[in-house]
This record gives C-alpha cells, sequence and structure tokens, in this order.
C-alpha cells in the first residue's frame, strides 16, 4: 500500500498546475502518469534528438514556466503508471507497468486530472487500418519528430485541424487536403468577437498562415463520406455543400470532430474519504490553458475540502475560456444541416471495438419499446467493448436520439456506467495487489 | 380463488421473474402490463453470473425446482426461444485441498442419487480433457447437462417474444385492495393501475411493498468480466466451481454466515469472455467493486487457470440478491388475497428459477396446475409478517 | 540510432530510443497490426491509450503500442497470432 496526501493523475497542463499548487501548500504530492514523459496532449515531448513540434511562441513559453515550476517543487511523478480508478473502499488505484502490479494507493485527496479524448464521427470505413484521429497523428509527430509519411488527409472539423497541416508542412509533409465540415468565413461577426482573446486569435493565425502560404487546401463545408481500401491505400469520398462528391487517394487518414471529456468509468467513491476533485479537460474540455487554470482551481478546492470547507467553484479564467470555446463552435459548425448520424448507411460501424453496426441500433431502437441507455448496451453490446465506449457510446447516445425524437434521450453515461477498471488491466496485475489477511473470508 | 383465466394483469418488476411470468401469462391469453421502478434488467437480473445450474445444489427442493428450470432452459432453447442465446455446458466442480476433496465426493454422491449425471475425473482426466486447469486441481467432477443465460438477455427475449412494452421509470408504491379479499390493482405515482390480477416480482423492492423487511434481505455480488480471449476460452469445455464454493455454501446452511463469503465460479462466455464471480456480502452497495474482494477473486481464479493471468480484467459490476431469511424462495399467493401473488427471494438461482417460476406462477394465476410443487416455497409461512388485506 | 530492434511476428523493427512500438511501427510502413477476434482491424488511433485499438502482444502481454516503449529484443505479435498457445 502506498500513502499519498494529495495524489495527481495525469501530468498534463491541469494536473501539473494542481501539483504545484498542492505542493506550494505544503501537502505531499505524488503525480501518476501512464507515460514515460510529462506535458500531457498539448505539450508532449520529442524523443532524444527529434526536433521540436512547431508551436506558437506563447505556448512555448507557458511550458516552460510550467515545467520550471513543477521542478522547483521536487514532487514525485510515477510514470508507466495507469490510474484505475476508485474503489469502493476509497483506495485509488494504480497498475505499475513496470513492475506488473497493481498498487492501491490510500490517498488523503485524488486530484484526477487525464484529459480530454477527441470526438470522432462515425462514417463507413472510418475504422479501417490506416485511419487514426488527427490527435493521434500529431502526438507521434511531436513524439518522433517526423510527419506522417506519405499522402495524408485531414478531416473533420475544428482548429486542430489546421495546426496539424502547418506542423506537418514544417516537418516536410504537408496534408493533400484539410476538409472542414464548418466554414469560419461565413461566420465574420463571431470570427470578430475572437479579437477579445488575442492569445488564441494569434495561435490561429499563427498556424492558419502557414496553412496559407504553403497553399494547402482548406476544403471547407465539406466532409468525408466515406472511405474505401483502394489499389494502393485508402480512397476517401468526399461531398461539398453543393452535394458535388469527389474522390481522393490516399494513404493515411486523420479524423477529427472535436474533443470532449475523458471522464468515462470515473465515479466519486461513497463517504467522504477520499477528497476527489476532477481537474482540466477531463472535467470540462476548454483546452490547455483553461486546463492549467482549472488544475489550479483543483488544487485549491482540495485544500478548502480537506478543511471541510467548500469546494472553489468556476473561476473568472476558466469563464473566459469556455467564452473562447463556444465562440469557436460557432466558427465551425457544421454547415450540412442533415442530421449527423440517422442519414449513415446500415453497415457503419458504429462501435469498432464491438463491431456493432448503424443497423443494429436502428433494428433495436426501431420497436415500440423505448430501450434505455443500459439496455441498448446490454442487448446490443454498444459500449461493451474495450474502449469502455470511449468512442462509440456519444455517437450511440445521438443516434438513439435522433432515431427517436419523442423517448428521453440517453447520455454517454446511461451507456458506459461508472465503474472501475477504467481500462482494461491484466488479471495477473490485480492479483498481486491484495492481501489475505485484509478482510474476514 | 379465480377459476377461470384472468383477463388482465399487473406484474411489479421486470427482473427475470417479472419478464417470465410475463410471457407466460401473455401465452395464456391475459393482457399483461408490466412495471418497473427503473427498467428491464435494472437491478439482480441485469448484475448476475447466470448459471443455469444444479451442481451446487443439495437434495431438496431447491434441487428439484432447478433441476426443472434446468430442463425448461433445455426445452425453450430446443424450441427457438432460446436457441442463441443459452449455452449448454458442464459445470465442473474443482476440489484443491483435502477438506474440499472430502466435501466434493460427498456432493457428488448427492447429485448423483438425485439423479444428476456426474462424472469424477482423476487428475490424467483432468489434463486430457480441461488442459487449461491448474495441476492444483485434486478432484474434479463434471456434472453435465448445464448450461449458462445472460440475465438481461432473457429477459429481452421474453418481452420482445410476448410483445410487452414495460412501463419504465414506473415504482410500484402499493397493492390497491378492492372488495373483500381481492387485489384491485397498484398504485404508481401516477395514480392507480386496475387489473384481474396483481403480481409482485420486485426483487429487493418487494420487501418494502409487501412489509417483508424481515424476511427479505438484499445480499450484495461482485463479479468481473474479461475482454475476449478466445483460444483460452475454446479450450474451457465448462464452467468451473471451486469446491471452496461448496464449503461456503455449508457454513451458510449451519446458520454460521459468514460478512463476506466468497465462490469462486469461471465461466466461459460465447463471446470468448471470461465471466468471474464472486462474493456474497450482507452489506454494502451495489454501486462499489472494492480492490480487495476482486484481488481475492482473481488470484483464487488464476490458481486454478493460470493462464487467466494474461487475459485483461474490462469491467466489474456488482448486484443484490434477494434473499429469504429461511433460504427458500417465496412463491404463491400473498397470504390475505385471493388474486395476488408474489415471486421473490431467489438469491443466488433467479436465473435458472426464473422462467420454470414465471411457468408456475402463470398456472397457478390461470387457476391451471403449476408444472413444478410450489408448496415448499408458499409464502404463508410467513403469513404472520408482512402485508394482509 | 542504429542498432536497435524488436521483433515483429518475426521481422526485425529498428526504433529510436524512446520511441513507442506503436511510432516504430508507423516508421516501417506497418499501418495494420493484424485483426482483432470480431474482425477489426487492429490499428494506431487515438495515440493516448484510450481507444484500445492498438493492442499488440509484447513478450505475450496484451499492451497498447501507442503507450509502451520499444525496447531492443522484444517479442511483439499481433493479438491473435498467439493468443493462449
Ligand atoms: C490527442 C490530443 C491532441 C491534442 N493536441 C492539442 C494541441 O496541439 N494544442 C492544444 O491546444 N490542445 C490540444 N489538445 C487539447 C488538450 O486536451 C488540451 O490542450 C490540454 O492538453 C488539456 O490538458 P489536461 O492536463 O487537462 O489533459 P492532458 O494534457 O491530456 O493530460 C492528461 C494526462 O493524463 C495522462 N493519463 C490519461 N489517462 C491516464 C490514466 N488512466 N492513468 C495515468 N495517466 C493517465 C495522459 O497520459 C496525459 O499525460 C489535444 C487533445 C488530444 C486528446
Ligand atoms: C452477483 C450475482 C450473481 C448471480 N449469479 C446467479 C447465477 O449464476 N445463477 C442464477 O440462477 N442466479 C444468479 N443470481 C441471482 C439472480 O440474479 C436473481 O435471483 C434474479 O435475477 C432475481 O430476479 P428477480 O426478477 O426476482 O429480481 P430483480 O432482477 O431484482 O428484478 C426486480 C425488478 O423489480 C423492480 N422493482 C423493485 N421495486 C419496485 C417497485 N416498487 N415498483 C416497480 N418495480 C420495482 C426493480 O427495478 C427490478 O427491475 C446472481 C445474482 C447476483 C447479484
Ligand atoms: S492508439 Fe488508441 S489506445 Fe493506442
Amino acid at each position: 500500500m502506498i500513502e499519498a496526501q494529495v495524489l495527481v493523475i495525469g501530468a498534463g497542463p491541469a494536473g501539473l498546475a494542481a501539483a504545484i499548487e498542492a505542493s506550494r501548500a505544503g501537502l505531499a504530492v505524488t503525480v501518476v502518469e501512464q507515460r514515460e514523459t510529462i506535458g500531457g496532449a498539448i505539450y508532449r515531448q520529442a524523443v532524444l534528438g527529434a526536433p521540436a513540434t512547431y508551436q506558437p511562441p506563447a505556448v512555448r513559453a507557458r511550458w516552460r514556466r510550467l515545467v520550471h515550476d513543477f521542478a522547483g517543487c521536487g514532487i514525485t511523478v510515477r510514470h508507466g503508471s495507469v490510474f484505475l480508478g476508485i474503489d469502493g473502499d476509497g483506495l485509488a488505484i494504480v497498475e505499475n507497468r513496470g513492475t506488473g502490479h497493481v498498487e492501491p494507493v490510500a490517498a488523503k485527496a485524488v486530484i484526477i486530472a487525464v484529459g480530454a479524448i477527441e470526438k470522432v464521427l462515425p462514417r463507413p470505413g472510418w475504422n479501417k487500418a490506416g485511419v487514426s484521429t488527427v490527435g493521434g497523428l500529431q502526438i507521434m509527430m511531436k513524439e518522433t519528430g517526423r510527419a506522417p509519411e506519405g499522402r495524408i488527409l485531414l478531416a473533420g472539423s475544428g482548429p486542430l485541424l489546421i495546426a496539424v497541416a502547418a506542423q506537418m508542412a514544417r516537418l516536410g509533409n504537408a496534408p493533400v487536403a484539410v476538409v472542414e465540415a464548418g466554414d469560419p468565413f461565413r461566420h465574420p461577426l463571431t470570427g470578430g468577437g475572437l479579437l477579445a482573446y488575442p492569445t488564441l486569435l494569434a495561435e490561429a493565425l499563427f498556424y492558419l498562415k502557414d496553412v496559407w502560404l504553403r497553399g494547402i487546401p482548406w476544403l471547407r463545408a465539406t466532409t468525408v463520406a466515406g472511405i474505401e481500401a483502394g489499389a494502393d491505400g485508402l480512397v476517401a469520398t468526399l461531398h461539398d455543400y453543393t452535394g458535388t462528391e469527389r474522390r481522393v487517394a490516399v494513404d493515411r487518414i486523420g479524423l477529427h470532430d472535436g474533443i470532449r471529456p475523458n471522464d468515462f468509468g470515473l465515479s466519486t467513491p461513497p463517504g467522504t474519504s477520499p477528497v476527489v476533485v476532477t481537474a482540466g479537460d477531463c472535467r470540462e474540455a476548454l483546452g490547455a490553458v483553461a486546463a492549467e487554470a482549472d488544475g489550479r482551481r483543483a488544487a485549491l478546492s482540495v485544500i478548502r475540502l480537506l478543511q471541510q470547507r467548500e469546494e472553489v467553484g468556476t473561476t473568472a479564467a476558466l469563464r473566459r475560456e469556455r467564452n473562447a470555446q463556444g465562440l469557436l463552435s460557432e466558427l465551425f459548425a457544421p454547415v450540412s444541416a442533415r442530421p449527423l448520424l440517422s442519414g449513415l448507411t446500415d453497415d457503419t460501424v458504429l462501435c469498432r471495438c464491438e463491431n456493432r453496426t448503424v443497423g443494429d441500433l436502428k433494428a433495436l431502437c426501431g420497436k415500440e419499446d423505448p430501450l434505455s441507455g443500459r439496455e441498448v448496451k446490454h442487448n446490443g453490446r454498444f459500449a461493451m467493448g474495450a474502449c469502455q465506449g470511449r468512442f462509440c457510446a456519444e455517437n450511440t447516445a445521438r443516434l438513439m436520439a435522433e432515431l427517436r425524437q419523442d423517448a428521453p434521450a440517453p447520455s454517454a453515461v446511461d451507456l458506459t456506467g461508472r465503474r472501475w477498471p477504467i481500462r482494461p488491466v491484466p488479471i495477473g496485475a490485480l492479483v498481486c495487489a491484495s492481501d489475505d489477511t485484509s478482510k474476514q473470508e | 380463488m379465480p377459476v377461470s383465466t384472468p383477463a388482465t394483469a399487473v406484474i411489479v418488476g421486470s427482473g427475470i421473474v417479472g419478464a417470465a411470468t410475463a410471457y407466460f401469462l401473455t401465452q395464456h391469453g391475459v393482457k399483461v402490463t408490466l412495471l418497473d421502478a427503473v427498467a428491464p434488467a435494472a437491478e439482480a437480473t441485469g448484475a448476475a453470473d447466470g448459471a443455469v445450474s444444479v451442481a451446487s445444489k443439495r437434495p431438496g427442493p431447491m434441487m428439484t425446482a432447478a433441476l426443472s428450470g434446468v430442463a425448461l432452459y433445455r426445452e425453450l432453447a430446443a424450441t427457438g426461444l432460446f436457441s442463441d442465446i443459452f449455452k449448454s455446458r458442464s459445470t465442473f466442480i474443482v476440489a484443491a485441498s483435502n477438506e474440499e476433496c472430502e466435501v466434493l465426493h460427498a456432493h457428488a454422491a448427492a447429485l448423483a442419487g438425485a439423479g444428476v449425471r456426474v462424472e469424477l475425473l482423476a487428475a490424467a482426466d483432468v489434463r486430457q480433457r480441461f488442459s487449461a486447469l491448474s495441476t492444483q486441481a485434486r478432484l474434479v467432477v463434471e456434472v453435465h447437462d448445464e448450461g449458462h443465460a445472460i440475465g438481461y438477455q432473457i429477459v429481452h427475449r421474453f418481452l420482445t417474444a410476448a410483445g410487452v412494452t414495460v412501463r419504465r421509470a414506473s415504482p410500484v408504491r402499493s397493492i390497491l385492495t378492492g372488495d373483500g379479499r381481492c387485489a384491485a390493482g397498484v398504485v404508481t405515482q401516477d395514480g392507480e393501475i386496475r387489473a384481474d390480477i396483481v403480481i409482485v416480482a420486485a426483487g429487493n423492492g418487494s420487501a418494502e411493498l409487501l412489509r417483508l423487511e424481515n424476511v427479505l434481505t438484499p445480499r450484495k455480488g461482485q463479479l468481473l468480466v474479461t475482454e475476449r480471449a478466445p483460444a483460452l476460452n475454446a479450450s474451457m469445455p465448462g464452467s468451473i466451481m471451486s469446491g471452496r464454493y461448496l464449503l461456503s455454501k455449508g457454513s451458510q446452511k449451519g446458520g454460521v454466515t459468514v460478512p463476506r463469503g466468497l465462490g469462486l465460479v469461471i465461466d466461459p462466455l460465447r463471446t470468448g469472455q471470461f465471466l468471474i464471480g464472486g462474493t456474497r456480502e450482507d452489506h454494502g452497495s451495489r454501486q462499489t467493486n472494492d480492490l480487495d474482494a476482486v484481488g481475492r477473486i482473481l488470484r483464487h481464479a488464476v490458481a486454478l487457470v493460470p493462464k487467466l493471468a494474461s487475459v485483461r480484467l474490462l469491467r466489474s459490476f456488482a448486484g443484490l440478491r434477494t434473499a429469504v431469511v429461511d433460504g427458500l424462495p417465496l412463491v404463491g399467493r400473498i397470504p390475505g388475497y385471493e388474486n395476488a401473488f408474489v415471486a421473490t427471494g431467489f438469491e443466488g438461482d433467479g436465473i435458472c428459477l426464473g422462467p420454470v417460476v414465471g411457468r408456475a406462477l402463470a398456472s397457478l394465476a390461470c387457476g391451471a396446475e403449476p408444472a413444478i410443487d410450489l408448496r415448499p416455497f408458499a409464502p404463508s409461512r410467513f403469513a404472520d409478517h408482512g402485508v394482509v388485506a | 540510432m542504429t542498432g536497435r530492434f524488436f521483433d515483429w511476428n518475426g521481422s526485425a523493427i529498428p526504433f529510436r530510443e524512446g520511441e513507442t512500438i506503436a511510432a516504430a511501427l508507423t516508421g516501417a510502413g506497418i499501418l495494420h497490426l493484424g485483426d482483432d477476434s470480431v474482425g477489426s482491424e487492429a490499428r494506431y488511433f487515438c495515440g493516448i491509450g484510450a481507444c484500445q485499438n492498438c493492442l499488440v502482444r509484447v513478450n505475450g502481454a496484451i499492451r497498447e503500442a501507442c503507450l509502451t516503449r520499444a525496447v531492443a529484443g522484444l517479442s511483439v505479435a499481433c493479438v491473435e497470432r498467439r493468443d493462449h498457445d
């Protein structure tokens, strides 16, 4: 059993900021991180000798400050350790990948800062090898200092697509095109609203400039309607807002339809011990600046909660980032007014882990009986696979809502539930975790 | 006593028992209204292991009922209703210590005496028949003709076949009393629902509804599901039940109930996954699983099937069984009512017994002779407790 | 930066110190990591351990290729190929 005053899960901006703040307040902090490096999704570090990925000066400055402050605190980081949840006895459960053992941690407080995941809308063929998320492409690029090779198509929606296109170009392989479901140019007023957020605007222009200068096609109001295997690589079918269809042959495709909290399976333990607070993009996906601010808020909350006082509510910094993200969502809203999912062909895979299709869900929800999310999970095996619903629960809930407009709309958590382990864990690792004497048998 | 078939029925609870009763009543031509406080299979039925088994039973009324329960599953699998959701397989009871071997020998003899097809496997046979078992297995008893079914799938199948739409999120507050010794229906938050007969199959909710808090108690169980491991799964000819399970059941029978017992069952599922259980706990919420129990279940599992160590655990969950103080379920007419019935208290056997009890209850409610003997389960044995009209 | 290899289904895959198995396989042009037991193509997808699409067997243990660092001499294989042999 490991003991800790404050256990922070995740060494992204939220977790690092929380750890710094708690440590400065005199609490003993331990950080648990699944990877061998700190930084999280945005500040992913390159392997030895690889060039750093191109980022705006403000972003690099934020990282330098964070690393400096963190180093100054002398906080222990347990790398290669996967947090599995908090059990019914209030123990934080951590799988140490190095030793292959699960380690229970008795902590006074746990700050969970496991970040966001990308949303990917299903399209025919999205489940093929060679298709990944845009963030996935980016993370590997940051880690290796190499742009993905071959003909790359980035598709979906949002500013991340532009950032990754620019970063790829700087590393010598620009994508063949960026396919964007929205069209920011149709919302000049909203765009003007970004003037109130100069850092964000500067970041956007920083990447956009590169995309422009290098002539990377930014196909707005366009979607990838399907992906097939081609003679060599993949063929994407693009639909633009006029209904024109065209096909592009590529080697790899990156998809990204926004981000959402990676809060799957997280539950608050019964009783009051330990104090549990979520922070950063796993609480509300608002990006790196907000994550850092929220990490600090979480640490202050923990300090107050440990003194039996109230949690700190949303701060002004957070509200500001929320407004900024709201503007971005408006700017990048899909141009097509068609329902997102009910138009998909029946054989489109909805849940890749269990290989369940749109047709399977329609068959289950087409009847008079309005099944709950949990029943759909049970009887359709949606959200039952190894990703524990991270990439299908929200889409399944959304399609259910589209199919039965009169029934109450289910949410992703109706399908996934809230139980540990929040990630699959080898049984062999759990076998080492408990000792026979702790409770009466 | 209703001599003719009732026209309408209201059933409280859509676990396996309520769903099965709804299905069989529909077969009798009764129009059924099925209410659930949450949704179908929201409680024990949705969190059960699903052994359709007599392997752990001792001769007596439960064994007799369980034998009929297994037979009905086989019948419904053969006629189509359960063909793809009932997995026919043997149960292998494994003894790893002297004490377990002793109990298992006696147990096997008792099973055989009750007409169950059992086979004693010596170490060499075990390696041949069940290569995944560890050498710790000293004695193995194969109980033939058993099976496995997943509670929520059975419920879904019954409901779809019966064409019954469940009224979800409709907790029943009380039985509506009519003239004389008759129930007129039930009272819900949205008003009264009238019917010719009332059936309470509300699991742990039955306690409050019938004021049987002193008779019915919740008993928690924790269960685990792994990811798919098709090769290992295919190498297992049936489920494994640890001989320790019998010891723990034994201790219960002697009245020495432990607050937390562990009985290991490893079930290879059709999907290639494994279902591994479980605990019996007198306390605890169904919302939680704890590392202590999970670690212990899994350590025991790996001791018997070493290759499980490299399979990954995908999910844990927990449910609350409904136990009756004297260890036998409550099935039959509610004391004081002519036309109201209860079926609950199946503790760890409701998946096995649900369909056969649902069929018997439907017969009883329609004035026909039930196919199983319900007398040992008569609620009248607790007539001095609970609700009386 | 040379001389470091791990085994992937019988072929030697070079990698750089600190790289994940997924990065090394991608660098070697391997995008399809075998088919899993429901017939889905295993592949690198999310990069952060969330999607479980990149599962491989690392010295027999099932691991996310995107989270696991490459080490010289490792035996890495498709999940199915050696499922509990
Ligand atoms: C793939 C991806 C790429 C992104 N790229 C950018 C970008 O380029 N620019 C940008 O502004 N924003 C980007 N974002 C948005 C990003 O979420 C925020 O910018 C910011 O990183 C959020 O900070 P955080 O600390 O909340 O989470 P993260 O930075 O995601 O940090 C979470 C940390 O927790 C660790 N972790 C997760 N689960 C566990 C577990 N179970 N056990 C142990 N450790 C765990 C992760 O390894 C990670 O280090 C990206 C998001 C994703 C998902
Ligand atoms: C961990 C575990 C393992 C098990 N393993 C096995 C096994 O291997 N084999 C086996 O045969 N059995 C097993 N069981 C037992 C089996 O699950 C139960 O006996 C069976 O599911 C009981 O079914 P039921 O319909 O009586 O009750 P439940 O499934 O509990 O259903 C009762 C329903 O009534 C509803 N309800 C409650 N109160 C009200 C109200 N006031 N108004 C309206 N609705 C209400 C509830 O929402 C619920 O849906 C196991 C159980 C557990 C928990
Ligand atoms: S790519 Fe998603 S878990 Fe590895």
